[in-house]
């Protein structure tokens, strides 16, 4: 069920298109939003938001990939996988996950706090390995800012390496 | 449009503009190969099955995709197309999982077809095929996905064609899986129409699962026996020579029929109740109370002895008669004579009593005709249609999808005066597509009607040419309704006036305009009037006469409007409906040689009387079940245990035939040649699909046996004799009826008997009861079609019992939990049923179907018509408190 | 090369440049809408554009004022812009920066494209994951708005113009134009077939032109400086301007870097990437993001244009250029490249979704040492029946990693087969599956 603070955003949402169908993927990152994931009672919401049947909220729902329908962990790491990727190192940063969370994609930690998932380019060919976790990209990351990133969300749930306005070459970042 | 000439392969072809290029080969006899395109759907494009070489086009095209153009020189055959084609086949067969031997598609697959057509050599797929967990979808429609050429014929269908958006393609790429909503099981109109357009194996029809191999079935091609859309459907029987005879399935083919190959689940799911266990395959004679098997002489012997004895002792007129308009034409036809010839007496009446008549006396004395004046393909090319009371989706699905086919097809303007809510579910709603829902209280919708004329003639909106022609008329209106005003239709109805008034503006202006009613008017209260109200807004809004325009009425049972044609009915002859009085008489006479017995003949209401008080001693009924139809408190059981003889003609051991002194076992619709009319007036063809269960025989048969054992000699040897006397009564005319001037000159001057204006216009509040808040209306569910659809297996599967519909809100008012019971309460009793909610109720009222009338008949009571003698039992006031379990 | 002075990146470059309103606008920004709205003519913007020679950046190279000369003039009620930004084909990060360090510069592209087709709303869709960027264009478009750049009556013009960020949800396809508007109508996003194109039936079926953003952050550009200077950059008269490329690879300078379009790909390696990583030999290019057939150390010498990488048998596509060192396993590379396809494919055309299916079985075959002789040519067979035989182009780019490596790296397959795994890992490479984030 959308929060009340998420009903608030609807309106201002749904007036933004001539045809009212067209918010189905805002409501639907909106619904994420909440609990990081689009449970059926949301789609149900929405469908009837929309005028339509929760089928075709369904359909949309599962077409695309950031949409998870089942709850996953706190932080949802989400590190490329793609070819560009690839060659700069991510398959390594798949087992650092492992070797430092214990997990392979798909699963989630014991605990509830981490979820890794493999997933295709992010646009950050340039400044790989890298991941998106949650809202934000931790980009050309070694071992060590990995870990970083692990503990620093373990113990503030955020940290400072999240990149941030993107510009690589960057005159102003020395590596 | 113009033409365009093209040429498909070497041969020329002239096609409208517009045309696409499969249909162009089409004309050409040649079958491009095609998954995904259904000319019902439109192109989606998408299983590129279909290419052609189309010159000038460096790269091959989709021909499902492709306009004609002029000139253009299209090839179906060259290496390189065939290349594609097997190409396609190639990548489908990669991860089919090639079950044909058990799949119940194998011999009319068109993956199956194609794949011969191309004869691929061996597969060059040699990696793992992908597998779809198998998931239960529902306990009518079984789903295959390993066999899914992800077509999207079946969303599309379920999507544009029925509107119930049911079926969702989830999942993307190769993993791209129909479902219905997470992992619930389907909830949906089940049409099954998904299992008809699907050109594979993925879905199948579950309540006939491996039962045959479609090359061992028999094809019957019929007429629908549920309601009065009268679709086309053909009966898939096991073949006779086998020991079983059995229906298999059902299949409606695009193209054919009023209905375009389209079915509800009534259609495609109700077959079960011909091979139903308890079909009545005896005749039997009730001794001492009980019935036992005797042969068809001794039935008939035994039924004639005591009719004759009955007719003779107290004249034909203690004898009546009581058919079921779900009987063929000839099956009236031979019981209407039966009674007026072989009997005598003009005692007569048929289930068309319920309702239907209400609208063929008002369309009589306006129109001069009881047939539609419109035809199915007005509703589809009409600009604006009006529904009134009828919830067309579950009443009458086929018309509804022609109505839905206006509004999407054609952008025709909608407006629905119904009593729910447009809520969005997977069964479709129509009021969902409407323009202007007007949602009135469910036993106000003639008020709403009154509120229109009151608005058109307030407004000066008065068609000129009723103004110029019918002034008199006008003014007299004016007068009926002067003392109404559009306030008191909005208090009585529960419609804002605004609405009543656009509704009206939008029917002035409306170029062309429908209006089709159905079951919620004619089975209530003031249905006459209100279908004469509509007949005179329509002529004051120039609709009446208007060709494309008129009214049309839906009927519930399959037949109705054939038994009015077959004079199954004491206000009527055989015959065309425009012949009326001296005219019909001497026609028939001619025809029988024999006098029509007088008399205005007793009405069902009034036979049930006559019954009581002993004024009808002897009761022939054929198929229908006055002690269920009506609820105990007219007390037909009772009134029926006073005859002397109770004969009944039936498929199971209903009710009424359990009181019967003689019970005929009947063939059903799949076991009998003849014709049913369907109701916008269309003669189709019933064909046997099965040979007779048991020893049944037809209703006409058996009448036929009756009279000749009574020594009034029937000729008729098969149903052929009994058409040609029907053909010599019905006269040849067009299609569609159209209005009498002359009646309708008739009608305007006051001369035809017709409640005086003043009454008619005289807008009534409902009545308030705080003792009994809710309104109960009762009628019918989608999953149903009378008594005898519960005998349908795939039906029962879907909705085995009825329920009390009601809204969430009143639910929680009462302390109602969705799926507990309640005891619910009229003036007249009380019961105690299980509760579901749906939010397309409106508070204040609540539904529950006919069908399980019986577990709610102690609450209701009947009115009778005093016009048309309809009697009225529909609809209640209630109270409801919530039941407890334990208690 | 150093007398050339960049253009869409000139403003970020500058030390402390955020992208707020306040410094665009000192940096010359804004001046363009004043010079054109309500005082030229949106025909004569048209022909300013069609005459600068300047071409989709998006991947598919189509003149941008050809584009805009399709929308039907009298057409009455709405007509739409989308700006295309869902960056998702691998290799290419150039938009993410276009919007996060200038944003305006791109709205005001989009403020100009849509009063030249007379759109009087307009959306940018942006890709789900970008969600900072979506945050920044949020913002940008509110000052803008603010300042009256947008809404109604834009500067006193009389032109009204609203402009809404609109965030995908995770599809590679919806950056696809006729999906990107399936999935605007709240669908799958499923590309239709074509005709009609999206000028005549596009967003809620109404004339649209879809343009990606790097084609409209050049528009203001052209209308300050005159379709003559623009035709007077980069490789004219075909490939005019500039073009933001984005490099990645085994190089030692990876990034975006803006050059004239037709130096040569060895400028762009050596000049601007850094030159190869760890002394390591160049083996393979991409040079137009994954759907890009691969070219060889062969082809440095390539102008970096739109004939020019046709020529060599690939295409510009949207600038992205990967480069692959001789430890890179060739037939590795395309079978990465197919996973991500195959997750991709949007399971419209039978071709595409079955044969993206059967193509990455047989290269986890290959590369895992299992492959067969015959499968060079099923592979090839399979491609050939692919391409050309799909609604969209993703057919056809799907199937260009594999014909191509095999076309330059027949070897390498051959290799895997005889040898039984991959010679360049010795063993059977571990198999990052397709597990992701698609939990349903
Ligand atoms: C499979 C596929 C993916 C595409 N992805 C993108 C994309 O992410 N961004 C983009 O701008 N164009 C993309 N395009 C190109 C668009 O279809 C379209 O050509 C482009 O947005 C037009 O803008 P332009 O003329 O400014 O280049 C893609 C095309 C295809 C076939
Ligand atoms: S080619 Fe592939 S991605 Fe494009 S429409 Fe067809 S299935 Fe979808
Ligand atoms: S029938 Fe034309 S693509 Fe499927």
């Amino acid at each position: 069920m959308f929060s009340a603070e998420a009903k608030k955003k609807i309106p201002e949402i749904l007036k933004r298109y001539p045809i009212k169908a067209s918010a189905m993927l805002p409501l639907l990152n909106l619904a994420q939003e909440e609990e990081g994931w689009v449970s059926e009672e949301h789609m149900c919401e929405i469908a009837k938001l929309l005028d339509l049947t929760p089928p075709k909220v369904y359909e949309v729902a599962t077409f695309y990939t950031m949409l998870n329908l089942k709850p996953i962990g706190k932080f949802h790491l989400q590190v490329c996988k793609s070819l560009m990727c690839a060659l700069v190192g991510s398959d390594t940063l798949i087992q650092w996950v492992d070797q430092e969370l214990g997990i392979t994609p798909g699963e989630t930690t014991e605990d509830g706090m981490f979820t890794l998932s493999a997933v295709e380019c992010l646009a950050s060919c340039g400044t790989g390995p890298m991941m998106q976790m949650n809202d934000d990209y931790f980009e050309r990351l070694t071992l060590e800012r990995f870990r970083t990133v692990i503990a620093d969300l373990r113990s503030t749930g955020e940290c400072e390496l999240a990149t941030g306005p993107f510009r690589w070459p960057d005159p102003e970042v020395t590596t | 449009m113009g033409n365009v000439k093209l040429t498909i392969d070497s041969q020329e072809v002239e096609v409208e503009e517009g045309t696409l290029v499969i249909e162009a080969a089409r004309e050409l006899g040649i079958d491009i190969p095609h998954f995904c395109y259904h000319p019902k759907l439109g192109y989606d494009a998408n299983c590129r099955m279909c290419h052609v070489e189309i010159e000038k086009n460096p790269k091959l095209q989709a021909s499902c995709s492709i306009s004609v153009t002029d000139g253009m020189v299209v090839h179906t055959d060259t290496e390189r197309v065939t290349e594609s084609h097997k190409s396609v086949l190639e990548f489908i067969l990669a991860n089919h999982p090639l079950d044909c031997p058990v799949c119940d598609q194998g011999g009319r697959c068109d993956l199956q077809d194609y794949s011969h057509r191309y004869t691929p050599t061996v597969s060059r797929f040699e990696d793992v095929k992908r597998t779809f967990e198998k998931q239960y979808f529902s306990p009518v429609i079984e789903k295959q996905m390993n066999r899914c050429v992800s077509c999207m014929r079946c969303v599309r269908y379920c999507d544009d064609v029925i509107d119930a958006q049911a079926l969702a393609p989830t999942g993307r790429g190769s993993s791209t899986e129909i479902k219905h909503f997470g992992e619930h099981q389907l909830d949906c109109e089940f049409c099954g129409g998904c299992v008809q357009i699907c050109p594979v194996g993925a879905f199948t029809n579950r309540v006939s699962m491996f039962d045959y191999r479609p090359w061992m079935l028999k094809r019957t091609d019929t007429t629908c026996g549920y309601c009065g859309d009268g679709c086309q459907l053909t009966f898939q029987t096991r073949d006779q020579q086998s020991a079983s005879n059995t229906i298999i399935e059902v299949q409606s083919f695009f193209g054919t029929g009023r209905n375009n190959g389209d079915l509800c689940a009534r259609g495609y799911f109700g077959f079960g109740f011909a091979n139903h266990d308890e079909r009545l395959t005896h005749p039997m004679i009730k001794r001492d109370g009980v019935h036992v098997q005797v042969t068809w002489e001794e039935a008939l012997e035994y039924a004639a002895e005591r009719l004759t004895n009955i007719k003779a002792e107290h004249g034909p007129d203690a004898i009546a008669g009581l058919a079921s308009a779900r009987l063929t034409n000839e099956d009236l036809y031979v019981f209407q004579k039966f009674m007026r010839l072989s009997i005598g007496t003009n005692q007569i009446d048929s289930s068309i009593r319920y309702g239907h008549i209400n609208a063929a006396m008002a369309m009589q004395t306006v129109q001069g005709t009881n047939r539609w004046t419109i035809a199915y393909e007005d509703i589809v090319q009409a600009h604006t249609i009006m529904l009134l009371g009828t919830n067309i989706t579950e009443t009458n699905p086929i018309v509804g999808l022609k109505v839905k086919e206006a509004v999407k097809k054609g952008g025709a303007q909608l407006i629905t005066i119904e009593s729910t809510v447009p809520v969005i579910q997977t069964i479709s709603n129509i009021t969902n597509l409407a323009t202007l829902h007007l949602q009135t209280n469910p036993l106000a919708f003639g008020t709403v009607v009154q509120g229109m004329v009151k608005v058109v003639l307030d407004n000066g909106l008065v068609h000129e040419d009723t103004q110029t022609r019918y002034p008199q008329y006008v003014e007299r209106l004016k007068q009926a309704t002067s003392s109404v005003s559009v306030r008191d239709c909005e208090q009585a109805s529960w419609v804002m006036g605004d609405q009543i008034k656009a509704a009206a503006k939008a029917l002035v202006e409306a170029p062309s305009a429908v209006f089709l009613v159905g079951q919620g008017v004619l089975r209530s209260p003031g249905a006459f009037e209100t279908i004469l109200n509509v007949l005179d807004l329509l002529l004051l809004t120039g609709k009446l006469e208007q060709q494309g325009s008129g009214l049309g009425v839906l009927t519930e049972e399959n037949n109705e409007q054939g038994a009015l044609e077959m004079g199954a009915v004491p206000e009527y002859l055989p015959g065309p409906s425009e012949r009326t009085g001296d005219t019909a008489k001497q026609i028939i006479q001619d025809l029988w040689g024999a006098e029509c017995p007088a008399g205005p003949g007793l009405r069902l209401p009034e036979m049930i009387d006559a019954a009581w008080d002993g004024r009808v001693k002897a009761m022939v009924v054929l198929g229908e079940n006055p002690i269920e139809s009506l609820p105990p408190s007219a007390q037909v059981k009772d009134a029926l245990a006073k005859l002397d003889l109770l004969i009944c003609h039936e498929l199971f051991m209903t009710e009424t035939a359990k009181a019967a002194d003689i019970v005929f076992p009947a063939c059903s619709y799949a076991e009998k040649d003849g014709t049913f009319t369907n109701s916008e007036g269309v003669v189709q063809k019933v064909r046997r699909a099965l040979d007779p269960i048991g020893e049944s025989q037809a209703d006409w048969e058996i009448l036929t046996h009756l009279s000749n054992f009574m020594n009034v000699p029937m000729a008729y040897e098969s149903v052929k004799d009994v058409q040609d006397e029907v053909r010599r009564v019905r006269s040849p005319r067009q299609k569609t009826a159209t209005v009498d001037r002359e009646v309708l000159d008739q009608y305007i001057a006051g001369e035809t008997s017709n409640p005086d204006l003043n009454r008619r216009y005289a807008v009534t509040k409902p009545q308030m009861n705080d003792a009994r808040p809710l309104i109960l209306t009762v009628g019918q569910s989608l999953f149903h079609s009378g008594r005898m659809s519960t005998f349908a297996k795939g039906l029962n599967a879907i909705q085995a019992d009825g329920a009390l519909i009601i809204h969430p809100e009143d639910g929680a008012k009462y302390g109602v939990e969705d799926g507990g019971s309640v005891k619910i309460v009229s003036d007249h009793g009380e019961a105690v049923i299980p509760v579901k909610f749906n939010e397309r109720r409106p508070p204040g009222t609540v539904f529950f179907p006919e069908h399980f009338g019986a577990r709610i008949g102690s609450l209701l009571s009947m009115t009778t018509d005093p016009i048309t003698g309809v009697p009225y039992s529909h609809s209640a006031r209630v109270s409801i408190t919530p039941v407890t379990s334990e208690a | 090369m150093a007398a050339f002075k960049k253009v869409l990146l000139k403003n970020m470059d500058k030390r402390g440049y955020t992208g707020l309103l306040k410094e665009y606008e000192k940096a010359g920004g804004y001046q363009a809408i004043r010079t054109v709205l309500g005082k030229m003519k949106p025909d004569d913007l048209i022909d300013v554009v069609k005459r600068s020679g300047l071409r989709g950046r998006g991947g598919a190279g189509f003149p941008t004022g050809v584009k805009w000369g399709f929308i039907p003039k009298d057409h009455p009620g709405p007509k739409y812009l989308c700006c295309n930004a869902d960056e998702s084909e691998p290799g290419t990060f150039k938009d993410r920066q276009l919007m996060e360090r200038d944003p305006h510069q791109m709205i005001e592209g989009i403020i100009l494209a849509s009063y030249a087709v007379g759109a009087k709303t307009s959306y940018i869709y942006i890709r789900g994951e970008f969600i900072l960027g979506a945050k920044i264009l949020n913002r940008a478009l509110a000052e803008a708005y603010k300042a009256g750049y947008l809404g109604t009556n834009i500067l006193g013009s009389g032109t009204d113009l609203d402009v809404y960020v609109h965030r995908g949800a995770g599809a590679y396809i919806c950056g696809e134009e006729t999906a990107l508007l399936e999935s605007l109508e709240g669908k799958r996003g499923k590309p239709r077939s074509k005709p009609p194109f999206p000028a005549i039936f596009g967003l809620y079926g109404k004339p649209t032109v879809i343009n990606n953003v790097e084609t409209l952050a050049n528009i203001p550009h052209i209308v300050n400086r005159g379709p003559e200077w623009f035709m007077s950059i980069g490789s004219p008269p075909k490939s005019p301007g500039t073009r933001v490329f984005s490099l990645s690879g085994h190089i030692s300078r990876p990034g975006n870097y803006e050059v004239p379009m037709g130096i040569t790909m060895r400028e762009m390696l050596e000049d601007y990437g850094g030159g190869m990583r760890d002394g390591k030999k160049l083996k393979a290019i991409i040079p137009g993001g994954a759907s890009a057939a691969f070219l060889t150390p062969e082809h440095l010498d390539v102008k970096l244009d739109f004939e020019g990488i046709a020529e060599a048998g690939s295409m510009l596509g949207s600038g992205a250029i990967t480069f692959m060192n001789e430890d890179t396993c060739m037939v590795w590379a395309a079978e990465r490249l197919l996973e991500f396809f195959h997750h991709e494919s949007c399971g419209k055309c039978t071709p595409c979704r079955e044969g993206s299916m059967w193509l990455l079985q047989i290269m986890h075959r290959m590369e895992a040492g299992q492959g067969r002789h015959e499968d060079l040519d099923l592979l090839l067979r399979l491609c050939g029946n692919i391409a050309g035989q799909t609604v969209c182009a993703f057919g056809d780019a799907e199937v260009a990693p594999i014909t191509s490596t095999l076309k330059h790296f027949r070897h390498e397959y051959e290799a895997h087969i005889q040898e039984g795994c991959c010679p360049f890992r010795g063993k059977p490479s571990e198999l990052v599956g397709t597990g992701t984030s698609h939990q349903h």
